[in-house]
């Protein structure tokens, strides 16, 4: 090799070696987090979480919040031995085998009994075949893991169905939007009441049974709007239809029509008023009618929001 | 020559298949959800668990599956809700895969890790407590899994804009049986 060759070879890897960088060198960190509960399932605060990894025996120590979640970040990939003390309530620990860059959930149940065996081995990574679907694969320590075909089910019942999903989040996010909006419209709604008090009888002026218009049509228009998402929300195929939600919808038949037709009562009664007349005739039923509405629709918001 | 040396390493070479010891069924399960909300406390039951169990050397592998759509919550338009957020229609069955050593069946506790797949994601559970009770040939187990909605990066679901509680304990009851 002659003295050109040998520098523009030590030139190319001098270039290679400035260019290197030095993040690429090292795997990207792992995070690990989970929940410490007691052996009731229930979430303990304020629990001590060790992390130990097994090849350097570095430990990163944590603390669960009030929700009993821990977050451990910047781990490097490896063997771990977590842990968790509570004193008064127990210990728990597992081992977990973090990838480069992963962010794993290791939950822990505290029990104050030793524990009767060593952590088992990490489980299976899932098939990427099948959703939620873990089978025994090249990597598993037994060939003897069964699988969801060994259980018999059909392959329908295991597939994923993105169509359906999107579907039922359009259908979630259309009843939320129903849900808000039936809740706005209960403010109006009882402030249409509370002025109906000043806007008959005998009162004669007209600013209070102009206030009582107003917000009756508000209502109205609100109502409107939060009975289109609940009637334009996706339907899903063979789900019947059962507990409170069936007295909710069977309350839309009572309040739907008296919504419609408790402002055209309104309006005949608003009318035979401002001519000096007695209300009379089928305008009368406007009240009544309206309360029953306003009843129907306070059931049907009950009806999903308390358990009876 | 070269037949003699086939046919001794063919049967000198380990089998590729295995023989399980024993194997156990999942005979009947009630499988019951935990909710927690200001108004509501609400309990979703499924009884469609089908599980396995398969001995081999001393240790059982258990797969555990339950389809999310067959949780009743005794309310329909909850129990799409709840398909919904945990993306029930994308990843519709729950798995549970845990290993025990064979001598377990006798025990009256056992504590188990538990390896639970659930709305596309993977969360494991250590020496989580159950109880046996032998009944002739059969064995019911019973416990409660500590599962919670971040495990499994579930957003809780609201309702009136108040959201459900963090903790959806998942309470286990399964008789299982020698095959």
């Amino acid at each position: 090799m002659n003295l050109k060759a040998a520098q523009f070879a030590f030139g190319v890897v001098l270039i290679c070696l400035l260019n290197a960088d030095p993040l690429h060198a090292q795997d990207a960190p792992a995070t690990l987090s989970g929940t410490v509960a007691d052996s009731s399932g229930r979430a303990v605060p304020n629990a001590k979480v060790s992390v130990k990894n097994l090849s350097s025996g570095l430990t990163t120590e944590a603390q669960t919040d009030a929700a009993g979640l821990y977050t451990v970040p910047n781990l490097a990939a490896g063997d771990y031995e977590v842990s968790a003390t509570v004193e008064g309530v127990g210990t728990g620990a597992a081992k977990v085998t973090l990838a480069a860059g992963s962010q794993q959930t290791l939950s822990l149940t505290l029990t104050t009994a030793p524990a009767q065996r060593e952590p088992a081995a990490p489980p299976v990574a899932p098939s990427e075949n099948l959703p939620n679907a873990p089978s025994a694969s090249a990597s598993s320590s037994s060939k003897t893991e069964p699988s969801l075909e060994d259980l018999g089910f059909s392959k329908t019942e295991t597939q994923s169905n993105a169509a359906q999903q999107a579907l039922l989040d359009k259908r979630t996010h259309m009843l939320k939007i129903h849900q808000r909006m039936g809740l706005i419209t209960t403010i109006p709604l009882i402030a249409t009441v509370i002025t109906s008090l000043n806007a008959g009888g005998k009162s004669e002026g007209t600013a209070s049974r102009d206030l009582h218009v107003a917000l009756g049509a508000l209502t109205g228009d609100l109502y409107g709007i939060t009975a289109w998402y609940a009637i334009r929300a996706p339907r899903i195929a063979g789900t019947e239809t059962r507990g409170p939600i069936r007295f909710h919808r069977a309350m839309a038949w009572i309040h739907g029509p008296g919504m419609i037709l408790t402002p055209i009562l309104g309006a005949m009664a608003f009318s035979q008023k401002n001519n000096g007349e007695k209300v009379h005739g089928i305008a009368a039923a406007h009240g009544p009618v309206a309360i029953v509405t306003a009843a129907a629709f306070g059931a049907a918001l009950l009806s999903v929001s308390l358990k009876f | 020559m070269t037949f003699k040396i086939l046919a001794l390493f063919l049967l000198l070479a380990p089998s590729h298949g295995f023989a399980a010891d024993h194997l156990w069924v999942l005979k009947q399960s009630t499988l019951t959800y935990h909710v927690s909300h200001p108004l509501h406390q609400t309990d979703g039951v499924s009884h469609a668990a089908r599980g396995k169990g398969i001995c081999h050397e001393g240790q059982c592998d258990f797969l555990i599956a339950v389809p999310v759509k067959t949780f009743d919550s005794g309310d329909s338009n909850r129990d799409l809700h709840m398909i919904q957020v945990t993306r029930g229609a994308e990843f519709p069955m729950v798995t549970v895969r845990t290993r025990l050593p064979e001598a377990a069946s006798t025990a009256t506790t056992v504590k188990t890790d538990l390896e639970v797949q659930f709305a596309g994601q993977t969360a494991h559970y250590a020496q989580v407590p159950f109880e046996l009770v032998k009944q002739g040939d059969e064995t019911r187990i019973s416990g409660t899994i500590p599962t919670t909605l971040t495990d499994f990066k579930i957003d809780p679901p609201s309702l009136l804009t108040l959201p459900v509680k963090n903790e959806i304990p998942v309470r286990v009851e399964m008789t299982w049986s020698p095959q």
